[in-house]
């Protein structure tokens, strides 16, 4: 027998020895050690239980281990946590108590062994297998589209669909319903009766295909379809935080959307220009260079969040990734911010390295309650040029500032003079602590007779009101009257101030007598700001410093209930802590006055209490300086004029690059390891190259060239024609979305979209020009039984206009409709904003251009436009509801603007001749057709039943016509 | 005709079973209850099991109550007023002037009430009569200190993104039973905090959105006749004429027909809506025991009982709001605010719950009472006359159908600053009024982005001491 050299079988005992060991380390794992975890860890790290992200239940989930690090140093127990944590070291675990010294060691001795588990599970990208999320069929490649792929392509596969599960398709529509589907599906419009009366009397085999161009050129289409999109970019013109704060230039990127939609802008562009058009442009002539950042308000008009929004920013990112994602390539990816995606291929790495992107970028500010107005609103034009529409206006406003200044030292000058004068010439008339809800008399603890006062020309009563020790914000009434003793006519009151309260500060009084209203904290500093109305009530009109009013009156003849109830016609004085507040009277004669009146604490609450002072300051200088305090603030000055309006727009713009750390389980108080900002994994995982700034160029180019989002917004153009899309879930082309009825048919058309520059006109010709688009709206009784949803399109799916196109089509037939488009909404100036979230901004503007162009709030939504099941402005919507409601039928019924519409549409009818002449104009304004002989028997019949005038009788039978299912629906 | 995806629940069942070996995980998918909803979403639907509860009357003081001077007695707090404590609270948390904070005492005594005992504040005498059949809960909590989020937070289990409020959740589990009123109605006189999204359906279907209703001369929008009833059925007869013509032809879609249906409920609400709130068919003596002059539209007592009359006509869910955005609880300033807020709803709510009671309808009636969130038992100065925002601990209450009456749940520290144990979060909250209401508040869900949504989120649990 021939000797084997010695090192073999050595080699091979080695070998033995591993493979012993580690089937005795499975064994011990799964004896010993598996029993342990599954008892006493497994409730809370295992399966989607992974408190402190740490799971157990795998050897890849101890092996990344949770918040804390890696859970296990494999051969290393002294360095595991798992081992730390089970001796109760650091953490404590489990909690429930410590587990005996024997089991400790049993874990202790598998981590020795250097943690043998068998539990390996395949690689996972979140909630797929590698291999699974590699094939999933959106992320496919799309295949070469058919040299020949026509219309006629849609229609084979359309057929075989039906052919196979043996439905017959329903005959075409006639030319009427076409033509209203076709119009309305391009334009969101009814056609006119003339273009009606033109399509049916045109025979020559183009006519539709002439409409389609007649169409497809109109502004109308840009404004339909670019609503579309607002859909699901989940356009609002506020911002959405506690007060909803108007946002002003939204309103560009709306237009820039219908505008893009009308040029058919490539797609690809239009993607790539919503992201990064700030950057693709940056170097561009000016009108491409703002085209660019006008663009990119689709990132600017994501929600803010909470009261101070720079502290939810991390909500706002989330929103934008969300929307990213569902928007651009149908992947969900918002739920990533706390764990990895349960179904789909997104990690939760995945979102923060698109997080990266968000933070490295600026974003206009809408301003919120804790951080005032909006600010960082990106300039459309050159800095050179903002510079020499600016330097006119620098000028006036230097000029300005320096007389400004000028006033300031005179003013400050007057105090001080003010000050050294009264503290000679100072008599203290009368004084007072006013008890809980009490009414003291203004000569209380008088010093001398208030019924015979000495004043000068000039000289100065105040009426102070305090606060005792550091209480005070109550709310004081002050009923105050001097009453010349020389001539009886001569008396002044506070009630004069009550009527026009806010004209000015200084006010003027009676007979030439001047009051102030003032600080008088430190010296006297006149009330600057005015505020018609307070706490909800208009009655309440106030002066003040700051927010707290200082001094107001009720206006009311009633008592108002604000704060507490303030009597009728009344003045108050409310000082606050630390701060006193004065009215003070200036004399206009030389002679002898009485005061009377009284001061009352007008909000008896426990706890509080204030006083007043009245003094006579006894120089006839007191009024002038004053006066030149007053000058100061509130002199006129000639005012440098607004600075001239830079056109501005609400978008991002480049900042400071960084990476984002992951906020675990989503909390942002709580970070790990940082990810580089790249595309996400699953769609090859891109890191950006050196110098790339924010990233968003290249995220963008990721983005648009991705072959799942062609299909997505192929899918998307199918949908709004077909009413329901190939995939029927439009945001979700992952695991837990829809699979496509047509699959071969949805990559063609992403291959024919591609290959024909990302056209959606393209996409519109070649679906319009179907068979199967062409289809009438009656399905067969094989079609009921074996396709109830039409998914194999045998005929068309009518469906309900939307809301704008309903709100639209009213102002169509009443001839009200204004076509031009829409820019700003009439928010109030930014300089008056006071919202809060106890006050937060609420409006509904009237208009009546196209409803794409309504004002959409987010946090009060638009009543038309929910009750008609509009778009939700806080998350994407790429499918409308079409509900049917009763409070939608007394929408029909009584709504002042529905009624408003059929009159309008009933004097237009009373300028025709006759009664049958109506009827048919009727007929053929809101339903593009002529009534049949029994319809305009009975409609004649109604107008004679009616019996009220005229213009009732015809208003009541254009409601019936606007009310009607025909007009509301489309065949 | 709603989405597709709605009507069509069986096919995605088949897809996710076709696919569970694929994606395990799915198979919870099967567990959860997406409502058949057909072409009429608001047809009555059974909930997963038998409840008592057939309605809720959700009563939402707005502002922020503090519980310490209201539901939740705490001598100590007396006891220890001006003390010094520390906190690491979000609402004086780098707020200047907060660097030292001190308790402050409930500025209203407490008594026991009843049969059970259960202390309350000079706040509500009235309510105090009924403690024998309320279940108070002393240790709710929640998750954000803003008014616009832990409002949100408290209506629909979501503390910043909208979501659908829980009326519309309770409407989508229950569908409606008349149809001449809307299946869930709020009364607020004005608009609170988080707006419109207290009530909306956000996500679910339109038909479950809340109908708002304004004390006043028009209560429901577009209620009020704009033409003579008989001219009014005149047209909608010649309506349904060509309505019914235009069906003819197309006689297999549903949405027609349901819209044809739906001006004739429309035509009935003009009539039903106005008769629930015509109060004056009501007695001298109930109309007084909600403290109510005849002849009055308004007020807390008018809101109660038109609640009564809205659930007697078998509206689902009725949410009371007793104030707007300013002007409520939110006692900063001044905690005395709390006593005529209080006097507002304290008679009306007692006489509700005696209402409800008298006539058998507390028997399958679940009456909620809640706030956003509690007030802090300190402030800066013990001197300080309000209290500030306060997430850790308030107090709510439920009454009526399966609540277990006369019981206190639940308990805050001495001083009513952190719960001490038993504690019940927003989400607790609702899986309880859900469970009372027939529901498994994991399986009401309704599939929205490719995933299952319901209104405790992953959160909740069920409070089952205070069930009957």
């Amino acid at each position: 027998m021939q000797r084997f050299p010695p090192a073999i079988p050595l080699m091979l005992w080695i070998l033995g020895s591993m493979v012993a060991y580690a089937d005795e380390g499975t064994d011990f794992f799964e004896s010993k050690v598996r029993p342990l975890l599954v008892k006493h860890c497994y409730e809370c790290h295992s399966g989607e239980k992974t408190k402190g992200g740490l799971s157990l239940d795998s050897k890849t989930g101890w092996e990344k281990g949770g918040e804390s690090g890696s859970a296990i140093t494999t051969g290393e127990p002294d360095k595991s946590l798992l081992i730390a944590a089970i001796r109760y070291q650091d953490l404590e675990m489990p909690p429930s108590g410590k587990l005996p010294e024997e089991e400790i060691q049993l874990l202790e001795t598998w981590v020795r062994m250097g943690a043998p588990d068998p539990r390996i599970t395949p690689a996972k990208i979140g909630g797929m297998t590698a291999e699974q999320a590699r094939s999933w069929w959106a992320f496919q490649p799309l295949p070469p589209v058919a040299s020949d792929f026509t219309s006629n392509s849609i229609d084979r596969a359309i057929d075989a669909g039906l052919n196979e599960h043996g439905i017959p398709a329903s005959s075409p529509a006639d030319k009427r319903t076409w033509l209203r589907r076709a119009t309305y599906d391009l334009t969101g419009l009814p056609p006119t009766p003339e273009e009606m009366d033109a399509f049916l009397a045109d025979s020559s085999t183009d006519s539709a295909n002439r409409v389609l161009e007649r169409l497809l050129a109109s502004p109308q289409y840009g404004v339909q379809w670019g609503r579309h999109w607002l859909d699901v970019v989940r356009y609002a013109d506020t911002a959405g935080e506690n007060t909803d704060r108007p946002l002003v230039h939204a309103w560009r990127y709306r237009n820039w959307v219908f505008d893009a939609f009308n040029r058919d802008m490539p797609y690809n562009q239009f993607v790539q220009m919503q992201i990064a058009g700030d950057i693709l442009f940056a170097n561009a002539p000016d009108t491409q260079r703002s085209e660019g950042i006008i663009a990119t308000g689709y990132l600017a008009i994501a929600r803010r969040f909470g009261h101070d929004i720079d502290k939810d920013i991390h909500l706002t990112y989330e929103d934008i990734i969300d929307n990213l994602g569902k928007n651009f390539v149908g992947i969900t990816t918002g739920c990533a911010r706390c764990h990895d995606h349960k179904y789909d291929p997104v990690t939760a790495d995945d979102y923060y390295g698109l997080m990266g992107f968000l933070a490295s970028t600026k974003f206009s500010f809408p301003g919120c309650e804790p951080k005032g107005q909006p600010k960082d609103m990106v300039p459309l034009l050159a800095p050179t040029e903002v510079e020499s529409l600016m330097q006119p206006w620098k000028e006036r406003n230097a000029i300005f500032e320096a007389e400004k200044k000028k006033r300031q030292e005179a003013a400050d000058l007057a105090r001080k003079s003010w000050k050294e004068q009264v503290s000679t010439a100072t008599h203290l008339l009368a004084h007072g602590k006013i008890a809980e809800g009490a009414s003291i008399p203004i000569a209380t603890n008088s010093t001398q007779s208030l019924e015979s006062i000495a004043v000068r020309k000039g000289e100065v009563l105040q009426l102070t009101v305090l606060p005792n020790d550091n209480h005070g914000a109550d709310s004081t009434l002050v009923d105050w009257t001097i009453r010349s003793q020389n001539a009886p006519d001569q008396v002044w009151s506070t009630s004069e101030l009550i009527s026009d309260f806010l004209q000015s500060n200084p006010h003027p009084g009676a007979h030439g007598a001047t009051w102030f209203l003032l600080d008088a904290t430190d010296g006297p500093t006149p009330l600057l700001e005015k505020r018609k109305s307070n706490g909800g009530s208009e009655a309440i009109q106030s002066w003040s410093i700051g927010s707290e009013p200082s001094i107001f009156v009720n206006t009311s003849e009633l008592p108002t209930n604000v704060w507490t109830s303030l009597s009728a016609r009344s003045l108050f004085v409310h000082p606050g802590p630390n701060r006193t507040v004065a009215i003070a009277w200036t004399s206009p004669i030389d002679g002898m006055v009485s005061i009377e009146g009284r001061v009352a604490d007008a909000h008896p609450a426990a706890l509080d209490g204030v006083s007043f002072r009245l003094e006579h300051f006894a120089s006839t200088d007191i009024g002038e300086k004053l006066l030149a305090i007053a000058d100061e603030k509130l002199a006129p000055l000639q005012s440098p004029g607004p600075a001239p309006e830079i056109p501005v727009a609400y978008a991002v713009a480049e900042a400071s690059p960084v990476h984002s750390k992951v906020h675990l389980r989503g909390d942002p108080e709580k970070l790990g390891a940082e990810i580089p900002r790249r595309w996400i994994s699953v769609l090859g995982g891109d890191p950006l190259p050196e110098n790339a700034g924010s990233g968003r160029k290249q995220l963008s180019d990721w983005i648009a060239s991705e072959p799942i989002a062609a299909r997505v917004m192929v899918n998307r153009v199918w949908q709004l024609h077909f009413g329901q899309g190939l995939v029927r879930t439009p945001n979700d082309f992952g695991s837990r979305g829809d699979r496509p009825s047509h699959p071969e048919l949805l990559d063609q058309l992403a291959a024919y979209f591609v290959q024909h520059g990302y056209s959606i006109k393209s996409l519109h010709r070649l679906i319009m020009n179907t068979a199967a688009y062409q289809r009438s709206s009656e399905a067969n009784e094989e079609a009921a039984r074996h396709d109830p949803e039409n998914r194999f399109l045998s005929h068309f799916n009518r469906r309900r206009l939307t809301a704008e196109e309903m709100r639209d089509s009213l102002l169509a037939v009443s001839q009200q409709l204004d076509l031009t488009p829409s820019q700003s909404h009439p928010f109030p100036p930014e300089a008056s904003w006071t919202f809060t979230q106890h006050d937060p901004f609420n409006a509904v503007y009237d208009t009546n251009k196209r409803s794409a162009y309504l004002m959409v709030q987010r946090q009060r939504r638009h009543p038309f436009l929910a009750l008609f099941d509009g778009a939700d402005p806080n998350a994407s919507t790429p499918v409308r509801q079409s509900t049917t409601v009763p409070t939608q039928a007394l929408y029909f019924l009584n709504d002042p603007f529905f009624h408003t519409q059929a009159t309008q549409v009933a004097t237009a009818l009373l300028k025709q001749p006759d009664d049958e002449t109506r009827i048919r104009s009727l007929f053929r304004r809101s339903l593009q057709r002529d009534p049949t002989p029994s319809e305009q028997t009975r409609l004649v019949d109604f107008v004679k039943l009616y019996g009220a005038s005229p213009e009732e009788n015809w208003g009541a039978a254009a409601r019936i016509l606007l009310a009607c299912n025909e007009f509301l629906y489309l065949d | 005709m709603l989405p597709p995806i709605l009507t069509n629940r069986r096919s995605i069942l088949s897809s996710i079973v076709g696919s569970t070996l694929l994606f395990p995980a799915i198979v919870e998918q099967l567990l959860a209850d997406n409502r058949e909803l057909g072409t009429d979403p608001l047809m009555p639907r059974e909930p997963h099991f038998p409840a008592k509860a057939k309605r809720v009357i959700f009563l939402f003081m707005t502002g922020g109550v503090s519980h310490v001077d209201t539901f939740d007695p705490k001598p100590a707090l007396t006891r220890d007023h001006g003390k010094e404590i520390k906190a690491d609270h979000p609402e004086i948390k780098d707020r200047p002037g907060y660097e030292r904070i001190f308790l402050k005492k409930p500025q209203w005594e407490f008594a026991p009430h009843g049969q059970c005992g259960m202390e309350v504040s000079t706040l509500f005498p009235h309510v105090a009569t009924c403690v024998d059949d309320i279940a108070l809960i002393r240790s709710m909590h929640t998750s954000h200190s803003n008014h616009y989020n832990a409002t949100l937070g408290m209506h629909t289990g979501s503390f910043a993104q909208s979501r659908p409020s829980i009326g519309s959740w309770m409407t989508y589990g229950l569908g409606t039973i008349n149809r001449n009123l809307p299946g869930f109605i709020v009364i607020a006189p004005k608009q609170t905090y988080a707006g419109t999204q207290v009530y909306a359906n956000d996500f679910l279907p339109g038909a479950f959105q809340g109908t708002l209703v304004v004390p006043g001369s028009e209560p429901i929008r577009n209620v009020a006749p704009r033409t003579p009833a008989a001219k009014q059925r005149m047209e909608l007869e010649a309506l349904k004429a060509i309505n019914q013509e235009h069906l003819a032809a197309r006689p297999m879609d549903g949405s027609l027909a349901a819209r044809v249906q739906s001006f004739e409920t429309a035509f009935g609400m003009q009539t039903a809506v106005p008769e629930v709130f015509d109060l004056s068919g009501e007695s001298d003596a109930t109309l007084e025991s909600y403290g109510l002059k005849r002849g009055q539209t308004t007020g807390f007592g008018w809101q109660c009982l038109a609640a009564r009359r809205l659930v007697e006509r078998g509206v689902r869910f009725v949410e009371l709001i007793d104030t707007g955005s300013s002007g409520n609880w939110d006692a900063h300033g001044d905690m005395m605010t709390h006593e005529p807020l209080a006097k507002n709803v304290d008679q009306p709510i007692a006489a509700l719950l005696k209402d409800l009671k008298q006539r058998g309808m507390l028997d399958d009636t679940l009456v909620v009472w809640t706030t956003e969130f509690g007030r802090t038992p300190f402030n800066n100065t013990a001197e300080a006359k309000g209290r500030e925002h306060h997430p850790w601990a308030f107090s709510s209450w439920l009454a009526g159908a399966g609540v277990k009456p006369g019981t206190v749940y639940g308990e805050t520290d001495e001083h009513g600053v952190r719960v001490a144990n038993n504690g019940v979060h927003v989400h607790d909250f609702h899986a309880t009024i859900l469970h009372l209401m027939g529901f498994d508040h994991e399986k009401l869900t309704f599939r929205h982005s490719g995933r299952d949504y319901r209104l405790t989120d992953v959160e909740g649990n069920v409070v089952q001491a205070v069930l009957a």
